[in-house]
């Protein structure tokens, strides 16, 4: 179908981006074999060591040679620390970590922007260290290019080697087999670990330098979802064990993606076929990624948290719990006859953030899939509101909207089935990339062979107005009234979640979570269970989407809202709540979505706030917010009861109800039926 | 599927009839099973006891359908088995329990009863959702059988407790009270007793015993308290290196000078003896058990 041609420069071209996503790929693989960690930092780490390589050459006027070493070393450094931050969470659930590294670079990017690391003037070209290009046909060589193609194979070469012949490669390679046992045999697994993170950071100082005279602006590459998912997918076809395998995979990877640029002129039908291509490998390399991975990793990576609530027996809790969300839900009501328009507009917004994190909630919290691509979902369904607009009633367009995205929600969940927890995440990953800049971007496409055209995208990808519908009569035109309504939503969607918490749904999602065999062994339909998870997600998702547009009432795909780093937010907002916990997931989306708006538009405070915010709740609040939440209520149970039992006391009688035990019995082996 | 709608005529309430014939089951170049054959009469406890790694765990994962044989039958009730999914094999009353009995860490005792009730009856998701009559109603039902088996096993006061908090006893117990929930006619048992102390192992005796009775049901158990299994199994198979070297009643294997040879390598007074011979010969470290 695709005839491949192009000149040799356009070749050159991919190589050097290839050799990018290779050193990026390798930081990745080396990290995740000794950590079983997901660095979403790696490129980030790098990035500081540009920023400041420029700082030193451009306004300090250093020698190249002198500044590299420092910047390099300052990536090490930085790298090190954020290890040794990192360390204690090594043992506790993949997905905490995961997320713990995107608060990571959230703060390196905002490290990256401070006056005595960023040069004063940043348009300046990256320096180079000589002036060496050559001609290509009509293209140059630049000396960046050149200097790449130098550098970065003796980088990994140097690196397979040392992994293959050096005590801290056998270290590795022994930690990554057995963690335990490399220890007991007089591994220092600590410092194998924080030297590995060090190598590491200068892998992903080689990335950004090498890369950074390419960038417009050295700091926004880093992040950029295209740059991960290219090296994620470079590592996961090396199966996120094998260097070579995976460098090289980069590199093709790079050659590939520019053959198709050349090739193919549509950017969506590139996306297309990019998305295909991604999912198409992953799924042939499926066996050997089975292999490689270790049978423990997909029970770490699917380890989630408690679903059920604590034993709530003591009547007094239940009722401070029942008086706590009356009280919230009272003032959540009346909320909008004191706030201004703009904080209407924002109330809204954090109604439908959170329902969207509950949707995940279910997915990564109860069921432990892993996704990267929430948002993707949420864009289904306000093309489903876009493309149904005022004509049906609104509540049947978020119902079909909410079935539209289950049915999408499967098909990407269908690989999960066959993959283990982490490679959803970067086909989800790949899906929401997909949906915003293909699906989003194209107004209609024309199906080949049937010569059919269908109109799925928006009308207008740079701006599609969606009137907002009335409900039932009621005008929902004014901001004050669309907040009662995201509101209702958000209540009602607790409702349901409560229900399939309590009533026999998660119970299934968490048996098949925990222990697939055990599950199968005791009758449950395992397959099903776990689309179903994706199904009801899906649906959760599907119909936040709708109320989303409606919501916003334009909808665009080139700013940031559909852009995947909104879903690395959301999954931020889950995790910070407590992973699985209901009410956590709403707390998650006030903090995320409200602290910004708080701290006004400086960006570099937004982003520390928000990513240091995330790694001390993952570090010392391991439950999240819902947690907190749980404790507060004890604590105020604890003074009521104080209080009752005063009253009581003085009424001459004993405490009635205020007996119950807090704390549960102690554990005995034996089960006293003996 | 024709034999799915055969035991949905006829209601499980009688114990079933396993019968393995010839199975042989290989790990890469690893012969795990070579040629297994053995019976489990309806009604009876059978014990599978044999060295580390002769096989008895694979045995258990054929007939319960983890793992498929390369060649050989299993019958259950003169059903063949061949094509029966893991899942679908609890329709025809076929109910496991692991060795390791990890059971569900998350899950608080009494959803992990009510997870093998839901096996049971399942109720659509829909009408869990919008909180249809019969789904509340088959909830309350599901409740209370549950907390029946709870009060029959005195779980009482783990009710609210997680799996992952539980003793590696009382996960047994937790086990055996969702294999009672199932309503068995055949269970099968994977070291019952792996990770518990010995006089908690003899308090497991009467424990299966009753189980047997109340839920009238086939056992085939594999134990390596030889000792337990004398005493509680009316057949004993012993197996060495994926072959059944002798089976029959206890008394006679005892008497076998091939079984003594290829398991039990004692003489016949530590045998009797309870204490030694079962500290010293259960395994206790069981991962690598049976591949």
């Amino acid at each position: 179908m695709l005839a491949f041609s192009a000149p040799n420069f356009v070749l050159v071209q991919g190589v050097f981006y290839g050799l990018g996503y290779g050193l990026l790929a390798l930081g990745l693989v080396l990290v995740y074999r000794t950590n079983r960690v997901l660095n979403f930092a790696q490129g980030q780490i790098g990035v500081i060591a540009a920023v400041f390589l420029l700082k030193l050459a451009a306004d300090f006027k250093f020698n190249y040679w002198f500044a590299l070493v420092l910047s390099v070393s300052l990536a090490a450094f930085v790298a090190a620390l954020s290890e040794l931050v990192l360390r204690r969470l090594f043992t506790r659930p993949r997905v905490l970590v995961m997320v713990a590294t995107i608060g990571l670079s959230y703060v390196l990017l905002a490290l990256a922007s401070l006056p005595f690391i960023r040069a004063s003037n940043t348009s300046r070209p990256e320096p180079v260290p000589f002036d060496l290009s050559f001609h290509l046909g009509p293209f140059i060589i630049t000396p960046t290019e050149v200097l790449t193609l130098i550098v970065a194979p003796i980088v990994t070469l140097a690196l397979v080697l040392a992994v293959r012949l050096t005590p801290w490669g056998l270290s590795m390679r022994a930690m990554s087999e057995n963690a335990d046992s490399a220890r007991l045999s007089g591994v220092w697994i600590r410092r194998t670990s924080t030297l590995t993170w060090t190598v590491a950071g200068v892998l992903s100082a080689f990335t950004a330098i090498l890369n950074a005279p390419n960038q417009t602006s050295a700091l926004t590459q880093a992040l950029s979802p295209d740059l991960l998912l290219y090296a994620l997918a470079a590592a996961l076809i090396g199966a996120m064990v094998n260097l070579t395998v995976a460098f090289v995979a980069g590199v093709g990877l790079g050659v590939f993606l520019e053959l198709l640029q050349w090739n193919v002129p549509s950017p969506a039908k590139q996306q297309l076929i990019i998305f295909i291509v991604v999912m198409g490998v992953l799924l042939i390399r499926v066996r050997a990624l089975r292999k490689g991975v270790r049978t423990g990793d997909r029970s770490t990576w699917q380890h989630g948290a408690a679903t059920t609530v604590r034993a709530t027996a003591d009547l007094l809790r239940r009722r401070v719990s029942v008086a706590g969300v009356g009280l919230v839900v009272g003032a959540a009501v009346l909320l909008p006859f004191v706030l201004s328009v703009g904080n209407d507009v924002l109330m809204s917004q954090i109604c439908i953030y959170a329902v969207v994190a509950l949707s995940l909630t279910m997915l990564t919290g109860w069921a432990g899939q892993v996704s990267l691509g929430q948002f993707g979902l949420v864009a289904v369904g306000a093309l489903v509101a876009v493309h149904l607009g005022t004509s049906v009633p609104l509540p049947l367009v978020m119902l079909y909207g909410g079935a539209v995205t289950a049915v999408v929600a499967i098909l990407v969940g269908l690989p999960a089935l066959r993959m283990p927890g982490l490679f959803l995440a970067v086909t989800t990953l790949a899906f929401a990339i997909f949906m915003q800049n293909a699906v989003l971007a194209t107004p209609c496409i024309t199906i080949p062979g049937i010569d059919k055209t269908l109109c799925t995208g928006l009308p207008n990808p740079a701006y599609t107005v969606v009137a907002r519908p009335s409900l039932f009569g009621l005008s929902l035109a004014s901001q004050r009234s669309f907040a009662w309504f995201a509101l209702a939503v958000l209540v009602l969607s607790v409702l349901m979640l409560r229900v399939w918490r309590d009533k026999g749904v998660a119970r299934r999602l968490v048996a098949v979570r925990d222990n697939e065999l055990g599950a199968a062994a005791m009758g449950i339909p395992v397959l099903r269970t776990k689309l179903l998870a994706f199904a009801l997600s899906g649906f959760v998702a599907g119909y936040a989407g709708v109320c989303f547009a409606f919501a916003t009432q334009q909808l665009n795909n080139t700013d940031l809202t559909f852009d995947p780093t909104t879903s690395f937010v959301i999954i931020s907002m889950v995790v910070i709540g407590g992973l699985g916990s209901i009410s956590g997931a709403i707390l998650g989306a006030v903090y995320l979505e409200g602290l910004p708006a708080i701290f006004g538009s400086n960006q570099t405070i937004q982003f520390i706030t928000s990513g240091l915010g995330l790694i001390a709740f993952i570090l010392y609040l391991p439950g999240g917010l819902g947690e907190l939440l749980h404790r507060l209520g004890d604590v105020v149970t604890v003074g009521v009861r104080a209080l009752l039992h005063r009253d009581a006391t003085d009424a001459a009688g004993p405490a009635v109800g205020a007996a119950a035990p807090m704390s549960p019995p102690a554990l005995a082996t034996d089960g006293a039926e003996r | 599927m024709s034999g799915v709608s055969a035991t949905v005529e006829a209601p499980a309430v009688h114990p079933s009839q396993l019968k393995v014939d010839d199975v042989h089951v290989s790990f890469g170049g690893v012969h795990a099973l070579n040629g297994v054959t053995f019976r489990a009469d309806a009604g009876s406890i059978v014990g599978l006891i044999g060295a580390n790694g002769s096989g008895k765990t694979t045995t258990l994962d054929v007939v319960s359908g983890l793992v498929k044989p390369a060649s050989g039958h299993v019958w259950l009730d003169g059903i063949e088995l061949g094509e029966y999914l893991p899942e679908e094999r609890l329709g025809v009353g076929m109910v496991r329990s692991f060795q390791d009995c990890r059971l569900f860490p998350e899950l608080s005792v009494l959803d992990v009863l009510l997870l093998s009730e839901d096996a049971c009856h399942e109720v659509a998701v829909l009408s869990t959702t919008l909180r249809l009559p019969w789904a509340r109603r088959a909830e309350r039902r599901k409740l209370e059988a549950v907390d029946q088996v709870i009060a029959a096993f005195g779980l009482e006061r783990f009710r609210h407790h997680r799996t992952a908090e539980l003793s590696t006893g009382t996960r047994r117990v937790v086990d055996l009270a969702s294999i009672v929930l199932a309503r068995p006619r055949l269970l099968l048992l994977d070291e019952p007793t792996a990770g518990i102390a010995q006089r908690e192992a003899e308090a497991f005796i009467p424990l299966l015993r009753r189980i047997h009775e109340v839920a009238d049901t086939t056992i085939v158990l594999v134990e390596h308290d030889v000792p337990l299994v004398f005493e509680l199994c009316s057949t004993v198979v012993v197996m060495e290196l994926g072959r059944v070297v002798a089976a029959g009643p206890p008394d006679q294997v005892r008497a076998d000078p091939t079984a003594l040879a290829a398991y039990l390598g004692a003489s016949d007074e530590a045998l009797m003896a309870s204490g030694p011979l079962g500290e010293g010969g259960r395994d206790r470290t069981g991962r690598s058990e049976g591949v």
